[in-house]
């Protein structure tokens, strides 16, 4: 009975593959345009993302992001030291400088200071040269992202540019998500961030602390909070903290949200309206089954394998091409980082089985009240 | 339903299987493109509680390594060119122990000036001394002779001054020589001032002067001190503790102190004493603007014999991390 359903649905190929199109299509358009939204949110906590160690941020209690922050005095970081249950907490800066480049540019940029003694905060991996490398005087690393953006065609690694009147020599290139602005982020040390940076009284933008073992990292924040007066982040809040940035101040929820929505209502009304007119064409030969003892019950069962062959080959087909482009696009710069959430096509797929089974439902009832003598009509 | 390959469909057979086929391949692309987001030990350490404290109220501070005596910056009296220098960076030299010495060639010719002036002065003594011998016995002679008509009485009023005046001479050049003999008093100290001694037993730590080179007492080139030395037998550290932490701190009980870079080489040092004044921070960055109105307070620690000296852990000048308990419920 099943295999006769899956023939009427083969039989005519024109409505077959239109069906497996339109459920192809908007399950394309549902994961990708969810894939990039949720990329594109996640480069908000690109500063968290790249910070390779620690699992506590602590910030003064203005500050919102990894690159929304008010600076606060060195002695924060002894306070931050002073609490129990404390590992060890280092300083980071970061903060926003104007590069001047060999050709004579100017170019916005992010300097990211991180501890000279041990380096802790630097992104996990490197296209180029090595951590230490950065104890050479007038280091420092540029993401990978940002030297394709200032160094167009010319190999980064010692180029030589001015930073607030002084040098400063490429000595290695990160392998970090680019962030939300764009701009290319020198990493380099602390002191030195602090000569490259012009002058404000207080510098230090994060403390990133890690606690003892036997402490969670939420647990770790509560006393701090409680103890210093200014602001923790676990790692987890603070990436929130960065997504929720952008959803509050840019229009790409907004925007992402209706091609979602979009996809949903094209992926509704194509099969929609092909499932519907398929049924309606065959509604003879449901008839005729009808009249051959075919109940109810066993006619719902071949309209569910059709549907449910139709969204298995074009669910298949829709995931495969948004694998396809992301992986077209993957060497594009602008594309760096960006990867599927594994949770994006489960999403599509339940989309996909709610929009069939929205159709089939609709389509069925039409077969449903059909009377055998409709094959005579 | 066995596969005949004569009557494969398209649509029924090869269609699922491709749909199949990408959704294996999409899964793999999906699970082995999810990005690394795992958290990394840090590659060197940084300086973390030791285990004792590890859940303990402490105060936490960092600070620097400096000689027990403090650095002493040693200056120089007198400007002039540097003709002799006797010690270099790491000597130990023992108080009064010569350091330098400035040009003196002008105090030692004032000297020998003085000098010369001195046998003048001497000389003239000699003579005003006969003078007034001559003149004295001359004096007796017209006084013991009995007839007064025999000298006239000018003569004798001559003979009076004369030894009167010869008496002055006298004393007059032995107010010349104990003024010559101030001189050279003088000029010898200005020679002692010209030879520049360590003020204390300790260790030479840098030495930024070169012979031939010219010292003043405003200090050296670009402000540097001549030479820094300092007791660095025992050593000690200075421990910079924000002003909000210090009413917390137990002072008397010894810091746990590591220098930076080599956090997991960890040191008791023992406390020796508080600043009584509250100083604001200096960070170390070198920075010319910077400002600060963050306030510290200074505590002294001494650090142990095994982690200082030639092979040891901590140098004077170095910079330090340090954790010290907290009085208990606070």
């Amino acid at each position: 009975m099943i295999w006769i359903a899956i023939r009427m649905l083969t039989g005519d190929p024109q409505k077959f593959f239109g069906l497996v199109f339109g459920i192809a299509f908007s399950t394309l358009l549902i994961t990708q345009q969810l894939t990039i939204f949720v990329n594109l949110l996640n480069l908000g906590a690109a500063g968290v993302y790249n910070n390779g160690n620690g699992e506590v941020f602590v910030m003064d209690p203005a500050s919102v992001t990894t690159d929304v922050t008010y600076p606060m005095p060195s002695t924060a970081l002894d306070a931050v030291r002073s609490v129990e249950g404390v590992d060890w907490a280092v300083p980071q800066l970061r903060s926003a400088a104007a590069v001047r480049t060999a050709q004579g540019d100017l170019e916005q940029v992010v300097i990211v200071g991180v501890d000279d003694a041990t380096l802790t905060g630097m992104p996990k991996r490197l296209v180029e040269g090595d951590k230490s490398d950065l104890r050479t005087p007038d280091t420092v690393m540029v993401d990978d992202v940002g030297a394709t953006r200032m160094f167009p065609g010319l190999d980064p690694m010692g180029q030589v540019l001015e930073l607030n009147d002084q040098r400063v020599v490429i000595g290695g290139i990160t392998d970090t998500v680019p962030g939300f602005a764009s701009t290319a982020v020198f990493y380099t040390t602390y002191s030195r961030a602090l000569r490259y940076i012009p002058g404000t009284r207080n510098r230090m933008s994060l403390v990133i602390a890690q606690p003892v073992a036997g402490i969670t990292p939420s647990q770790l924040v509560d006393k701090i909070e409680a103890e210093t007066g200014l602001k923790g982040r676990t790692r987890e809040e603070f990436t929130r903290d960065g997504i929720d940035f952008i959803i509050a101040n840019t229009g790409i929820p907004f925007n992402f949200g209706i091609t979602v929505a979009l996809g949903f209502v094209v992926g509704v009304a194509i099969v929609g309206l092909t499932f519907s007119l398929f049924i309606r064409d065959n509604i003879k030969q449901f008839g005729a089954l009808k009249a051959i003892g075919v109940t109810n019950r066993q006619i719902r069962k071949m309209v569910a394998a059709q549907a449910g062959l139709v969204g298995f080959i074009g669910y298949g087909f829709g995931v495969l091409a948004t694998v396809g482009t992301m992986w077209a696009f993957s060497s594009n710069p602008f594309f760096k980082g960006f990867f599927v959430p594994w949770q994006v096509p489960l999403i599509s797929l339940a989309a996909v089985i709610v929009i069939l089974a929205l159709t089939a439902l609709l389509a069925l009832r039409t077969v449903f009240n059909t009377e055998p003598a409709a094959v005579f009509r | 339903m066995a596969i005949d390959i004569r009557n494969l469909s398209f649509s029924r057979q090869i269609l699922p299987a491709i749909a199949v086929v990408g959704l294996v391949l999409a899964a793999i692309f999906i699970l082995t493109g999810q990005p690394d987001r795992e958290v990394d030990e840090p590659d060197t350490s940084p300086p973390s509680v030791p285990g004792s404290l590890a859940n303990e109220a402490r105060v936490a501070g960092s600070g620097v390594v400096e000689p027990s005596s403090e650095l002493v910056q040693v200056g120089s009296a007198l400007s002039g060119l540097v003709t002799g220098l006797y010690v270099q960076p790491g000597d130990r030299v023992s108080e009064g122990q010569t350091l330098f010495t400035v040009d003196d060639r002008q105090a030692r010719a004032q000297l020998r000036e003085a000098e010369a002036a001195i046998g003048e002065a001497r000389a003239a003594i000699a003579e005003a001394q006969s003078a007034q011998a001559t003149a004295s016995s001359q004096l007796a002679l017209y006084r013991n002779v009995s007839d007064p008509a025999a000298v006239s009485r000018s003569e004798v009023i001559r003979a009076e001054g004369e030894a009167r005046a010869a008496g002055e001479r006298l004393q007059l050049a032995r107010a010349r020589l104990s003024a010559a003999q101030a001189r050279a008093s003088s000029a010898r100290t200005e020679v002692g001032r010209l030879t520049i001694t360590a003020p204390i037993a300790g260790e030479i730590l840098a030495v930024n002067i070169r012979k031939g080179e010219y010292v003043s007492t405003m200090g050296g080139g670009g402000s540097q001190p001549f030479i820094e030395m300092g007791q660095t037998q025992p050593m000690h550290v200075r421990i910079d503790i924000d002003e909000q932490q210090a009413p917390r701190l137990a002072l008397g009980k010894p810091a746990t102190v590591s220098p930076r870079g080599a956090a997991e080489q960890q040191v008791e040092a023992a406390f020796v004493r508080a600043e009584p004044l509250v100083v604001p921070k200096r960070s170390l960055t070198n920075s010319a603007a910077e400002r600060v109105d963050v306030r510290v307070l200074q505590v002294i620690y001494e650090l142990p014999a095994s982690a200082v000296g030639e092979n040891g852990t901590f140098r004077v000048g170095q910079q330090v991390d340090a954790f010290i308990p907290a009085k208990k419920g606070q």
